[in-house]
């Protein structure tokens, strides 16, 4: 699957950034990971002020600088995915976090997430999903207490540096809020992204919009993308009509959180995900309803990043065994 | 053989932990903080010492088909010596170790020891194969349990290292932590293993 996507990655060029095409190996799908990105960005700068800026390239300086060092001593250059999974990463923390914090979570990502399996392509968890787990579970008192408002109205965060953290409270994030009772902001503002969460996962409008651009350049799977959707929405449904759901409605809970955002960019690394396209259903619905079970059941409010990770390391046996129901098919003739 | 040897050999050259990998049960279980390790780590040096000394007066005694009980019923012995001894003691080490202090029965080293080296040589070198295996598993445990506990806890040996500010890793005395650790000082060694090797090969 590795030698595939690079030559996928060879064949096809971008002339973007022409500095980094020394520095960097080119990995055009990647690239445009990154602009889809963009979008999500700019807002996610005009919510949290320019902070958020400032966490990206120091997360990014760190992360290639790792990257860097370990493919020097294979006589390797890094890997332009090295950025997408900066970009990813510092999107799913909240803008309060402290900067070492960010910077020993990327190191850790790319260390542990990736490099100690040989690099690029070899990777079995999600780097980003990983060094944002790590950080969680080592810093839980700088992770979980540092929600903030965003900023609303005109010119919003571009002319200011963070959002004060002094209203704690009522800046919970919705997921926070529907586990301990807290106002809940509406569909609409979960919707636009008006809302307080991690830097990059608030506005559904425009992870959708990077969604369908993706899907239309055949970087991220559709298949993964719908399949977790269905599993969260299915599962919720479940909980709904049973009412032990924290939620207000299935929908609700969809537009929350990281859902989105982990089913677009998280769950479609081509690397981390299934190459077969029935493993690409079955692990997109199981993320969905494990994520769903974590969020509703655990002390863990996000479910989604240790979703994907769990699913993850069932990647190579789901891909295995559509192999071989697809040889056993095909020998005896009976309809799988 | 020196007694030197013998000691020296248990401690750096067949470390239990860094160069047998055995015994990983206690030693990514136990080792949240330091001085969890350097009991554990006694403990287990008593047992082994004990047991091999015993173990290698009878050897000419048990018979062949039956040995394995034989020796576990031997390190049980010690076993729940040892157990008493620090629940009398040192209760609140008993309370940390909990259930590993039971199961050093089972830890391989011990068994490993008995059966490779006690049953095969006189009982003065199988009491120091002992207590040079049994200081190699204490100082690897001690180690573990230093690193974990400076960047878990903040502390070393109970004692505080750094200002308030310092926000101490958790995941380190997580059972993830231990795995993480074990690992880099694995690779570590086998990478200061390898250069030393390389350097003797140059040599000659």
């Amino acid at each position: 699957m590795a030698a595939q996507i690079q030559t996928k990655m060879r064949t096809e060029n971008g002339n973007l950034l022409s500095f980094l095409k020394t520095f960097l190996r080119k990995q055009p799908m990647m690239r445009r990971v990154l602009v889809s990105l963009i979008p999500i960005l700019i807002f996610s700068v005009y919510s949290f002020g320019w902070r958020v800026l400032s966490v990206l390239a120091l997360v990014t300086a760190a992360g290639v600088t790792t990257e860097y060092f370990f493919e020097k001593s294979r006589n390797g250059k890094p890997t332009e995915s090295v950025l997408v999974s900066c970009f990813l990463y510092t999107l799913i923390l909240p803008v309060t976090v402290p900067y070492w914090i960010a910077v020993v979570g990327i190191i850790f990502a790319i260390i542990f997430g990736k490099q100690v399996f040989g690099g690029f392509a070899r990777n079995v968890f999600n780097p980003a999903v990983l060094g944002r787990v790590f950080v969680f579970i080592t810093f839980p008192a700088s992770m979980t207490n540092s929600w903030t408002q965003p900023f609303s109205g005109f010119p919003g965060g571009f002319l200011r540096w963070v959002p004060d953290l002094t209203d704690g409270i009522s800046s919970a994030t919705p997921l926070a809020a529907a586990a301990q009772g807290g106002i809940l902001p509406n569909h609409l503002e979960l919707f636009l992204g008006n809302i307080s969460g991690s830097m990059g996962e608030t506005s559904a409008v425009l992870i959708l919009l990077a969604a369908i651009y993706l899907i239309v350049r055949k970087t991220a799977s559709w298949k993964i993308i719908t399949s977790v959707l269905i599993g969260v929405l299915g599962m919720e449904t479940i909980l709904y009509f049973s009412g032990v759901s924290l939620f207000p409605d299935p929908l609700y809970a969809i537009l929350s959180g990281g859902v989105l955002f982990g089913a677009v960019f998280m769950a479609t690394d081509p690397i981390s995900a299934p190459s077969t396209e029935q493993g690409k259903w079955v692990f997109g619905l199981l993320v969905g309803v494990i994520a769903v079970v974590i969020r509703e059941f655990s002390l863990f409010r996000e479910g989604m990043m240790f979703a994907i990770l769990i699913m993850n390391s069932f990647v190579p046996l789901l891909d295995i065994a559509v192999k071989m129901a697809k040889t056993n098919t095909g020998k005896r003739r009976v309809a799988a | 053989m020196k007694v030197k040897d013998v000691l020296i050999n248990g401690i750096i050259k067949e470390n239990p932990t860094f160069r047998l990998v055995l015994g990983m049960c206690p030693t990514l279980a136990v080792t949240t903080a330091a001085i969890n390790g350097v009991a554990m780590g006694l403990a287990v040096t008593f047992v082994l010492a004990a047991s091999n000394l015993v173990i290698s007066l009878l050897r000419n005694f048990i018979p062949d088909k039956v040995r394995i009980p034989a020796f576990v019923v031997v390190i049980a012995a010690f076993v729940t010596i040892v157990g008493m001894l620090m629940e009398a003691f040192v209760p609140n080490l008993y309370d940390a170790l909990g259930l590993f202090i039971p199961l050093i029965v089972v830890n391989c080293i011990i068994l490993a020891r008995a059966e490779s080296f006690a049953s095969k040589y006189n009982p003065f070198y199988s009491f120091f194969d002992g207590i040079g295996m049994g200081l190699g598993f204490t100082a690897a445990l001690t180690i573990l349990g230093i690193i974990r506990e400076i960047l878990g806890a903040g502390t070393i040996f109970g004692a505080s290292l750094f200002a308030q500010s310092f926000e101490p890793a958790i995941i380190m005395i997580l059972p993830p932590g231990a795995f993480i650790t074990l690992g880099l000082l694995l690779a570590l060694l086998n990478k200061l293993d390898q250069k030393w090797q390389q350097k003797q090969a140059k040599q000659v």
